[in-house]
Order: structure tokens, then sequence, then C-alpha cells
């Protein structure tokens, strides 16, 4: 039972999730939400993981989800349902390529997904800044990190590395 | 090109894309057109707008879209599990080891870190977004009251993106009518 329901979450997030591999995370929130296949904690662990492995990290937080909550077939079923309507979707388009990008309902519904991505994404920012608002140390990495964003646009993988090695530091320190 | 060739190529693209799927289109650039010769520069650009304008992860609209131009459907599935192929060990991997690891010093700091900058990268997908977009009173529109709803009415995710994008095209839809009629 739990493998369909698996099936059912990602796959829905394949079909909805709209504007990159943090787009998907609205959705493994409300899942730790409703089902409680995993904590919020969790999902700040997968997460992380997902972005310092190699791979998508829509698609490697949904591996990692998929295994926290039914093992490695789990992890399998979470990865391949939330590829299937990419899959199902980019046949469909390939076919009627031009015709797709100009018809003006695929255009009009562009146009309203960004507004609300950029809605859902903020939703869980303010979940996820809940978490950490006792923190007072990960306030101050993140307006440093948002401060440095704002002097010269970075690499992912240069805030992770910074941030990792300044959370190394902070620990050894005993801070 | 054999499909297992095909395979094996996005194994590679599936092992180097660190730091997410953004990188895909570089890495793309150079194994299929710079090595290759199979698509072109300019086509992958074309796809990469095309895969970022579809739901669904972009990196893997992207593999698909090339997987299927190259070899059809089962091209498409080849290219799919290529490029899960390593991320998806690795995943499997670490998971199992990280609770052994979870209470050491050097693994709580550093996951405590990546997740502050996750969150910064989240806001950061935000402000991007918010910057290529053209920003109307129908954006500021449409964003207001799906936030509304997210915070204050709890809808799920999937309820605020059916419900907004229906009334979304609706606005455009009246909208192109009424310049119609003009």
């Amino acid at each position: 039972m739990i493998y369909l329901l698996l099936i059912y979450e990602f796959f829905k997030i394949g079909l909805f999730s709209f504007g990159g591999g943090y787009a998907t995370i609205p959705f493994l929130y409300h899942i730790s939400e409703v089902y409680h296949w995993y904590t919020l904690n969790d999902l700040t662990n997968m997460v992380a993981i997902a972005s310092i492995t190699p791979g998508p990290v829509g698609i490697n937080a949904a591996t990692f989800a998929g295994l926290k909550t039914a093992g490695i077939l789990g992890s399998a079923l979470a990865t391949t349902s939330e590829m299937l309507p990419s899959f199902i979707l980019v046949i469909i388009v390939s076919k009627i390529l031009k015709k797709f990008s100009e018809n003006f309902f695929v255009k009009s519904a562009i146009e309203t997904l960004k507004p609300i991505s950029c809605a859902l994404l903020l939703f869980v920012s303010a979940g996820l800044l809940k978490s950490h608002i006792a923190d007072i140390k990960a306030l101050i990495l993140l307006a440093v990190l948002i401060l440095i964003s704002w002097k010269s646009k970075k690499d992912p993988l240069f805030y992770l590395v910074i941030a990792g090695v300044t959370g190394v530091i902070l620990k050894l320190a005993g801070i | 090109m054999s499909l297992f060739r095909l395979f094996l190529i996005f194994v590679k693209i599936g092992a180097i894309l660190l730091g997410g799927g953004y990188v895909i289109l570089p890495i793309m650039q150079s194994e299929f057109a710079e090595k290759r010769e199979l698509v072109s520069k300019d086509e992958l650009v074309n796809y990469f707008a095309l895969a970022q304008s579809l739901p669904g992860i972009v990196a893997a609209n992207m593999t698909m879209f090339i997987g299927y131009k190259l070899k059809g459907k089962t091209g498409a599935l080849a290219a799919m599990f290529g490029v899960i192929f390593v991320p998806f060990w690795c995943i499997v991997l670490l998971a199992s080891v990280l609770n052994i690891f979870v209470n050491n010093t050097y693994v709580t700091g550093a996951l405590w870190g990546v997740g502050v900058a996750v969150l910064a990268l989240i806001l950061l997908t935000v402000r991007e977004m918010w910057q290529r977009s053209e920003r109307n009173l129908f954006f500021y529109f449409i964003f207001l009251v799906s936030f509304t709803a997210l915070m204050i009415f709890k809808l799920t995710p999937i309820q605020t993106i059916l419900i907004f994008s229906v009334l979304g095209v609706l606005i455009k839809f009246l909208q192109k009518k009424k310049e119609v009629n003009k």
C-alpha cells in the first residue's frame, strides 16, 4: 500500500513541480506533514545531501525520500515515478514541438506558474526558517550567504561548500 | 550510436552533474555538440528553454528530449536510467552510512551548514525567478493570492497550483478577448 502511495505522490511531484530542483521541496514538505514518512529534520538532511551529491537535486531528494519511506524499492519507485510525467510530456511535446510553445493556453499557463512557484518556494522557506529561527548562528550564516550572492553570482556548489565548512569549523570551535 | 553507448554517455553526464541540474546544459553541449556533433549547440539551447517550460525536473526533461531525439522512446528511457544511475547509488550508499556518522562532529557540522546554504539557495531561486519574470499587475496578483492561500488558508501545493493556474489562464483569456473586441 505504501508503494502505491509513493508512486502516486511522486508522480504528482513530477507533474506539478515547476522551476528547478528546489521546486520539489514544497511537495516533499507537504508529504512529511501528511504522511509522517520522515520528519522536517530528515527533510533538511535529505535536501542537504541531495544538493552535494551528483545529479539533479529534485531527483536525488526523491531517491532519498523514497529510501527513508520504504527502503531501496521505495527509492527506485519514487525516482522513476517522479520522472515518468517528464517522459510522457517530452514525447508528446517532441512530436508537436513548434505548435506547443506558441499555443496561447500553454503560454498563459507558464506565465501563471512563475508567480505561483515563487509563492510556493517562499512558503517553504518560511517553514524551514521557522526550524532555524532560534539559531542565531544559522540566521547570521544565511544573511552572509545572501549578501555574498548580492555582490557576485556564484555556483550553487560554492554556497554549499562554504556553508558546510563553516558548520564544521563552528562545531570544532565549540560555538 | 548504439542504445548502450547512449546510456553510457548519460551515466557520465549524471556522474558529473554537480551543484544541481542547471549545469546540464554546458555538460551536454560539450558531450553532444563539441565531442560528437550529434546535436547542435543552438538546438540544445532551444531544448533547454523548452525543458524549463515543462513541469518536472529540468535536467530530467532535458535528458529525455535528447534521448528521444537520438533514439526514440527507448532512447529516452535509456537516457533517463543512465542519468540517474550514479546519483541513485550515491544517495543509497550515503543514506545507509549516514546513521553511523550522524553523531560525528564533522558530519553534523557540515549538514547544519549545508542545510542553511540550501535555504539560501531556495531564496536565490525565488529571486532569480522573480527577476526573470515580467512583473506586471498580473504577476503580483497571482503571487499574492497563492502565497496567502498557502500561508493562511493552508492549501496544499497541488491545490494552489491547480486553482490559481486555472484562474491565471482565465484572466489571460479574458484580457485577450477584451483586446480583440477593442
